[in-house]
């Protein structure tokens, strides 16, 4: 069902829960509620962690506004990126497996490749463009 | 609020990764997912080298390419073992 103008409005404004609140998200195990302990951004798009220590895409938390928030590839430094793949090699040198849905490791090589994905394609296209 | 054009920019990101299959990678398949990268930083890397002079750019794509190539072996090694080669 679609929602209204007023509706998107207010789920924007309300957008993304406090701290301490109460959310509701789909896991590998189906629909949870969990305290949030913090929204970070990514390289891409915005992650939920939990109290436990999951992190949670925002796509999956309950009442994420459509379309959801991405940053601009522009946005990211080369800093951030260069601490993105360190932390990544860190994580699979320290034997963490990213087959562990919902975990760090997981979710920051989902946020990797497709950071590196949309920059290096889109790259490419535009370079094609102006040639 | 954002403007149409941001919402369709936004929209054509949710595209392009998920047709990517890159939204939320399947656990079977962070291996094929990461070559899938890698391929694209290689063709663009070749790019650069070819007609492009920006160096931090190539350095960049070759940092990114580095990690992806070691983040494959680290998948790779922590595979289980496939049944039917067993």
């Amino acid at each position: 069902m679609m929602k209204s103008t007023a509706e998107q409005l207010r789920s924007t404004a309300n957008w993304p829960p406090d701290v301490g609140e109460i959310i509701s998200f789909k896991s590998s195990n189906g629909p949870e509620t969990a305290m949030l302990k913090e929204v970070r951004w990514g390289l891409v798009w915005r992650d939920f962690i939990l109290e436990d220590g999951r992190v949670i895409p925002e796509h999956r938390v309950s009442g994420c506004p459509r379309p959801q928030a991405w940053r601009k590839i522009s946005e990211v430094t080369d800093r951030e990126r260069e601490e993105c793949e360190e932390r990544l090699l860190l994580m699979a040198g320290a034997g963490m497996d990213p087959r562990k849905r919902d975990q760090s490791f997981w979710a920051e090589l989902n946020q990797y490749l497709a950071y590196t994905y949309l920059r290096y394609k889109r790259a490419g296209s535009e370079a094609h463009v102006t040639e | 609020m954002s403007r149409p054009d941001e919402e369709n920019e936004q929209q054509q990101v949710w595209r392009t990764l998920s047709e990517a299959g890159l939204v939320e990678i399947r656990l079977d398949e962070f291996a094929e997912r990461i070559r899938d990268v890698k391929r694209i930083v290689i063709v663009r890397l070749r790019e650069l080298l070819d007609v492009n002079n920006s160096v931090k750019e190539r350095e960049s794509a070759a940092c990114s390419l580095g990690t992806l190539k070691g983040l494959e072996l680290k998948v790779l090694a922590s595979q289980p073992p496939d049944p039917s080669e067993m």
